[in-house]
């Protein structure tokens, strides 16, 4: 059984009266340890699948299954739980809170785990060593950007879930945080699963997902894994 | 930019209600405190003025009449002047004033009024007739009602009255009694049930004990213009109510005298009258005596008369006599003749009984001999019957004798043809046995042919064969012929065949013969049976014969017993005819007897009744003689005696005519007496104030309005700060809007327009709910309690438009001024700035974190928690201002209540101890007799003291204020009644010569300290100088205790104690004990502390719902404040929440995450209000100004709880909305982009 599998799964969104089927008939399967990427232009349905699997949205049907356990059939506590001890989270805007320090934002989420790796060590893994004791807004982006992954593993998570980590960020800061994901996966055999449009990215990924309106379009294993210090855009 | 406007409301109106609300409580609360009073006084000045109250009561001790009221009313500014009367009367609710159930009540009488102090008629009508009334609406009475003036009313209020039972016909208010305190009065127990008007003409009185005026002023009730036109007033009417008491006065003396001088003359014409009435009797008397003496003539006359008379009735008597003489001895003869007679009676009497009863014998024997008659009837008819029943019988036995006969010969028939029956049989029987010996020849016959058939054959035939044939052919030929029949030839065959044809027919033969025997055999068996059956009836047919036989004989014998019966019977009847007849002669004979006999006894009695009739009118002729003379005799004593009567007669009317003149001179005497007596006039010029209702309305409309001035102020500056965090807020959220705007080429004014048309139009409907709302319910919340205590009219709302003016312009002040505040700054910024997102506000160390010790103790969420509360300094500040008014309201709130709710408790339970306090008139300068016992009878003790009313000159102008001044006369005594300790608890020392010691009210209000020097003065503007060596704790009044020897050293006279404090006995009815001592005439006033307590409590609890305003006011407050900051926070940091959503906070770390700032943050307002609370409570307390009351400012430590736990409930049911809030935000919504 793989370690992720989404199983025939919809989404539809109610605003009203209106309907808007945001997955229609997902299918895929990401094995442990492997670096997934899921491609897709925008509103095609790549960050619902995200949101879904990080336990922070509910499926309209189908069935979605986590090392073994079916999350679709999660109730709300059950989801905050597994949103806190199972998943760690990368956004594109980083999400820092505010008012903490580097340090202190990773303990926030590092005190609420079961085994919480050291946040001092996390935040020079990630090579932030020096900067650890600066408020967000004293960082640049990148640095916040790795701030934000260095909370994410800080929580030790079975899965790590990056939506557009280079969104926010410029080409060679981009591709610096991509190759700590990379590296991240390598290492720790954690299974990080990131989403972009930018298919360039997909060279370095064990896994790719295309999604295109709502559905899997493709789903191949990489043979020819690119490092990312390779791969251009 | 309208458009966008209108639709911001609609998508932020949690936003815009929270502007609209803080501006509607602030507003409400200002309009609702400040216009509570001013309507209450409208409600009740309204009435005062429209029943036109008086302005001044005019009161003298020679009363006042029409020509007083016609000089008052000829002054200036006078609108209306009347006389009027009062009186308080004991009524009672039934005309059977000795029963118990007789209800007796005090009611406070008035003669109607005429335009000033009106009446408003709530039922029925007004009095139209001598004897109606109007009754006092609260008195319980009803249109309808009768009541009647109690025989313990005195002789003089009697007097004053000219009826003895009222009909009441309408129910009123009045102007006059607007408390519903009705006073109280030395009648009954001393407690009023109401008052009462009526016509003045009801009123037996020829003057008036009041005179009221009204000036011509509509001013406002206790206005400073009001206090200020009386003012002006004051000395100039107060110098016209002497003059006009002495006018008054002169006029009264002048009448009495005049009166005194026609009573003289009266008198004198009475003694001249009386004098010709004696000579008039006199000279009647004389008359009279000569008629007497011309009576005693006659009457001596009369007496010759009688005595002749007397001779002749002698005559008559003895002639009586010898009538009487003869008449008994004509009774005599009559006596024998009826002695005789009645003998004769008894005789005819007996023999008419024995006639009787030999009538009734014979009546009885005929009937005894009818009925042997029909006796002997009935039995010949029986006896017949029985002869032909004896003739039938005979008939029946002979036709049985015949029919034995026949059934015998019958039988013998039969047994004959049985025995030939019999011989039949045995022949039968022989021949049978002949045709079977035949038969069983034959059967040989037929087996030898068979074996000698077989014998043919037999060699035809095998071994076997041959033995079974054989064996067989004896037993069983048939078969073995069947079986041979083969082997033989025609003959043999029809020889056996022959052979067997005759057994068959002699068996056949033999069976026949056997049937016909049966058959013979059977038909003897039936005879035999007929014959049997025919013996038995024929035996019982013999039997019933025999009976028959018998049954005859006996009757037989009975007729001939009944035929001898018969015979006797008809003799007996025969002989009881003679009898009887006999009988019937001898009666005959009796009446005639009898007729006989009576007919003579009639003819004697006849003779004896004619006798008696002589006898009684002989006797009735004397009776007659007698009674005449005796008539005779009575007429001339009676004329004896009417001469007698008229000379006592004149005796008599001598006397009574010297009493009479004795008596007028003496009346003259005591009016002379009288006229002399009459005191030197004082008139007293009293004005509203002396009206309980008018003083106590001042003091209790004003509270409402001192207490609540203070508050709006608060409402003010957090309405102002809720404006502006909201609105700075909204422009920040809305921030790239502007910046849109901007450069689209908007002007600044115009994007301003916008977020100052939304606070404004908040803020302007907000101002109009809250300034309805406010002047609709606080007026009419607290005037509920009033009305208890006042007339319960319909409260009056004031709209004052300078007061909604100047709310609306706060309003707009707080929303559009604080919204232009917070624009214009950002505003300032380029649109391309705007247009970006603004930096995130960087996060900042806190000072707490240079304190190792401290922050590395702290949990990390605390120590975020920490940091966000400093991070957002305005919230701080707002919230610790929002929730700190909160407490501080109702900490004050509580407070109140505690102060106002405490006073009266501590002044009685704890200063002033006594039961009541009096002031009497000394009578010699000493406590009166009659009052001293009855301070034995009924109090435990007393303390004495001068009680004067001294003014006390105080401030910089030398200002006058009235004080009570007592100097007791002992003043260890008085320490029983009145507790002088200082605020401390210690107890004063007396005050020695030249001191005094004063309560604290003086100290508190006019800066009196100890070892001042005080400077009193009285209205013969005679001074004191005293130094004060004490200040005493006291809430309730003004008081200064002196010594009496100051008194007499400064003034040199002896001091008359004329005041008293009391403790009544332990279980004394306190209202009867001072009703009995009020009783006293020397007794000026009295006052029952528990009375006034009561009193004091009524008008403290209506600050009761003042306090629930306040605490209401301070819920909606927290509840604004709260909500709105937790609001603004939440969608500031909307981001941060989900973040940490995300990050796997479970709900409750969430909501605790973010709420407990919320905490901290209300804890902090709490300290901070509780100090507020402290200094506002004492602010309001030492504004709230009730004349006479010092509060015992104080606040009760569950106060303090209740306000702390209230707040907390508050803030508790906020965190529980912010919750659900929290719980619905979306994480994946909010975190997609920057917003």
């Amino acid at each position: 059984m793989s370690f992720v599998e989404f199983k025939n799964v919809k989404k539809i969104y109610r605003t009203g009266e209106i309907e808007i089927q945001a997955l229609s008939n997902v299918n895929f399967a990401i094995e442990k340890g492997e670096f997934c990427v899921i491609v897709g232009a925008s509103g095609a349905g790549k960050t619902t699948i995200l949101n879904i699997l990080g336990g922070m949205d509910t499926l309209t049907s189908g069935s979605v299954l986590l090392d073994g356990r079916e999350i679709s059939h999660f109730n709300k506590k059950q989801l905050t739980a597994f949103r806190r001890y199972d998943v760690g989270f990368v956004f594109q805007f980083y999400n820092l809170v505010q008012n903490l320090t580097a340090l202190e934002n990773v303990e926030l989420a590092a005190q609420i785990c079961r085994e919480p790796l050291d946040a001092e060590t996390v935040l020079r893994q990630v090579g932030l060593g020096d900067r650890m004791m600066n408020f967000p807004a004293q960082l640049s982006g990148g640095e916040q950007q790795r701030v934000a992954i260095a909370r994410a593993l800080a929580k030790n998570p079975k899965l790590l879930l990056c939506d557009e980590p280079t969104g926010a960020l410029d080409y060679n800061t981009g591709k610096a945080v991509l190759k700590l994901l990379q590296d991240t996966c390598r290492s720790s055999g954690m299974t990080v699963v990131v989403i972009t449009h930018n298919s360039a990215l997909a060279a370095m990924a064990d896994r790719i997902i295309t999604v295109k309106s709502g559905t899997v379009e493709n789903m191949r294993i990489n043979n020819n894994i690119v490092n990312v210090e390779d791969i251009e855009w | 930019m309208k458009t966008t406007a209108f639709r911001e409301i609609k998508g932020t109106f949690g936003r815009f209600a929270a502007i609209l609300s803080i501006i509607m409580l602030g507003v409400g609360f200002f309009s609702g405190t400040n216009l509570t009073t001013p309507a209450m006084l409208e409600t009740i000045g309204g009435f005062l003025n429209e029943h036109q109250f008086y302005d001044y009561r005019l009161v003298s001790t020679v009363g006042w009449d029409d020509e007083d009221i016609m000089a008052i009313a000829s002054e200036d500014e006078v609108r209306y002047v009347e006389g009027a009367n009062s009186a308080d009367v004991l009524f009672t609710d039934s005309k059977d004033f000795d029963s118990d159930d007789t209800y007796e009540f005090v009611i406070k009488l008035h003669s109607m009024p005429g335009m000033i102090n009106g009446l408003e008629v709530l039922n029925g009508r007004l009095p139209k007739n001598p004897g109606e009334c109007v009754a006092d609406k609260s008195s319980g009475l009803k249109v309808g009602d009768k009541i009647y003036v109690s025989p313990d009313n005195e002789d003089g209020t009697k007097d004053m009255l000219k009826f003895t039972e009222l009909r009441v016909v309408g129910l009123v208010y009045s102007s006059l009694y607007i408390h519903w305190e009705r006073g109280s009065t030395s009648l009954g127990n001393g407690s009023v049930r109401g008052f009462a008007y009526v016509m003045s003409e009801d009123f037996d009185r020829d003057f008036y004990s009041d005179i009221y005026v009204r000036f011509d002023q509509d001013l406002d009730l206790y206005s400073d213009e009001y206090k200020d036109f009386m003012e002006e007033r004051k000395d100039l009417w107060k110098l016209l109510a002497d003059e006009q008491a002495e006018v008054r006065y002169e006029r009264l003396l002048a009448d009495g005298r005049k009166k005194i001088d026609d009573g003289k003359k009266e008198l004198e014409q009475a003694r001249e009258d009386g004098q010709k009435k004696l000579d008039d009797a006199k000279k009647q008397l004389d008359d009279a005596k000569e008629q007497l003496d011309d009576a005693k003539e006659q009457l001596d006359d009369a007496k010759k008369e009688i005595n002749d008379n007397s001779g002749k009735l002698k005559d008559a008597k003895k002639e009586l006599d010898d009538g009487e003489k003869q008449l008994d001895n004509a009774k005599k003869e009559l006596d024998n003749a009826k002695s005789r007679i009645t003998a004769g009676e008894a005789t005819l009497d007996a023999s008419k009984t024995q006639l009787d009863n030999a009538q009734t014998q014979l009546d009885v024997g005929k009937e005894q001999l009818d009925a042997a008659g029909t006796r002997l009837d009935s039995s010949k008819q029986q006896l017949d019957d029985a002869a032909k029943q004896l003739a039938d019988g005979e008939q029946k036995l002979n036709e049985g004798e015949q029919k034995i006969a026949d059934a015998e010969k019958q039988i013998a028939d039969g047994e004959k043809q049985i025995k030939d029956g019999e011989a039949e049989i045995e022949k039968n029987e022989k021949l049978i046995a002949d045709s079977e010996k035949k038969l069983d020849d034959a059967e040989q016959q037929y087996v030898a042919k068979v074996y000698e058939s077989l014998n043919r054959v037999l060699w035809m035939l095998n071994d076997e064969q041959k033995k079974k044939l054989l064996d067989r052919a004896s037993t069983k030929p048939e078969e073995v012929v069947s079986t041979i029949m083969d082997y033989l030839t025609a003959e043999q065959q029809l020889q056996l065949r022959q052979g067997k044809q005759q057994i068959d027919d002699g068996k056949k033969e033999i069976e026949e013969s056997k049937k016909k025997l049966a058959d013979g055999k059977k038909e003897v068996e039936e005879n035999k049976k007929l014959i049997a059956e025919k013996k038995e009836e024929l035996n019982a047919a013999k039997a019933e014969y025999q009976k028959g036989l018998d049954q005859y004989n006996e009757g037989l014998a009975q007729y001939q017993k009944a035929i001898e019966e018969y015979s006797a019977g008809l003799s007996k009847y025969s002989d009881g005819v003679t009898q009887y007849n006999n009988g019937k002669q001898e009666y005959d004979a009796g009446v005639k007897q009898y007729n006989e006999g009576k007919a003579l006894y009639e003819e004697k009695k006849q003779q004896f009744d004619e006798g008696k009739q002589q006898y009684e009118d002989g006797k009735k002729a004397l009776e007659d003689g007698k009674k005449q003379y005796r008539e005779g005799k009575q007429q001339y004593e009676e004329g004896l005696k009417k001469y007698e009567d008229g000379l006592k007669e004149y005796e008599d009317g001598k006397k009574e005519l010297e009493e009479k003149l004795a008596d007028a001179e003496k009346e003259i005497a005591d009016a002379e007496k009288k006229l002399a007596d009459i005191d030197e006039p004082e008139g007293y010029l009293l004005d509203r104030s002396t009206n309980v209702g008018y003083a106590c309305f001042e003091n209790d409309s004003a509270i409402v309005q001192q207490v609540a001035s203070v508050f709006p102020v608060f409402f003010v500056l957090v309405a102002a700060l809720v404006c502006m965090t909201t609105m700075s807020r909204m422009v920040e959220e809305q921030r790239t809007q502007i910046g849109m705007f901007k450069a689209l080429g908007y002007s600044e004014k115009s994007i301003m327009g916008k977020f100052m048309f939304y606070s404004g139009a908040a803020a302007t409907i907000g101002c109009i709910i809250g300034y309805i709302a406010g002047t609709l319910t606080f007026p009419a919340i607290i005037w509920m309690t009033y009305k208890l205590m006042y007339l319960p009219l319909d409260i009056d709302y004031v709209f004052n438009p300078w007061l909604a003016l100047l709310s609306l312009a706060a309003s707009l002040i707080c929303s559009v001024g604080m919204t232009w505040i917070s624009c214009r700054h950002e505003l300032e910024e380029t649109a391309a700035q705007l247009m970006r997102p603004k930096a995130p506000k960087a996060g900042k160390r806190v000072l707490l974190e240079r304190i190792p010790f401290i922050w590395k103790h702290m949990k990390f969420l605390h120590k975020v928690s920490v940091r966000n509360i400093f991070r957002y300094k305005r919230r701080l500040f707002m919230m610790i201002v929002g929730i700190s008014g909160c407490t501080a309201l109702l900490l004050t709130g509580f407070g109140i209540n505690d102060s106002v709710k405490g006073f009266g408790d501590v002044q009685f339970d704890e200063i002033l101890i006594a039961d009541a306090d009096m002031r009497y008139k000394p009578e010699n300068g000493k406590l009166p007799s009659d009052l001293k016992e009855k301070f034995e009878k009924h109090t435990e003790g007393y303390a004495l003291a001068r009680a004067m009313s001294w003014n006390l000159i105080y401030g910089e102008d030398d200002r006058e204020k009235e004080m009570d001044v007592y100097a007791p006369e002992n003043y260890e005594t008085m320490t029983d009644f009145f507790l002088f300790n200082t605020k401390e608890g210690k107890a004063l020392p007396a005050p020695k010569k030249g001191e005094a010691i004063v309560s604290y009210s003086l100290q508190e209000r006019y800066g009196v300290n100890v070892g001042d020097r005080i400077v009193l003065r009285d209205d013969k503007l005679r001074e004191m100088r005293l130094t004060v060596t004490g200040v005493f704790n006291n809430y309730l009044y003004n008081y200064i205790f002196i010594s009496p020897e100051t008194l007499e050293s400064k003034f040199g006279e002896k001091v008359e104690y004329n005041f008293a404090f009391l403790n009544f006995n332990e279980g004394e009815n306190e209202e009867e004990a001072s009703a009995d001592i009020t009783s006293c005439p020397s007794v000026q006033y009295f006052n029952l502390f528990s009375v006034v307590r009561t009193r004091m409590r009524d008008t403290m609890s209506s600050l009761n719902y003042v306090v629930l305003l306040i605490i209401i006011c301070a819920a909606g407050l927290a509840f604004v404040v709260i909500y709105n900051l937790t609001n603004i926070n939440i969608t500031e940091r909307l981001r941060e929440i989900a973040t940490i959503k995300v990050l796997g906070f479970f709900r409750r770390e969430t909501s605790a995450y973010v709420l407990r700032e919320n905490i901290a943050l209300t804890a902090m307002g709490i300290v901070v209000g509780l100090g507020l609370g402290i200094l506002l409570h004492s602010f309001v307390m030492a504004h709230i100004r009730v004349d006479m009351v010092t509060f015992k400012a104080r606040i009760l430590p569950m106060s303090y709880v209740y306000s702390i736990v209230l707040t907390f409930v508050f803030n508790f049911i906020v965190n529980i909305f912010m919750e659900i809030k929290l719980d619905r935000i979306n994480m994946a919504e909010s975190l997609k982009s920057v917003d």
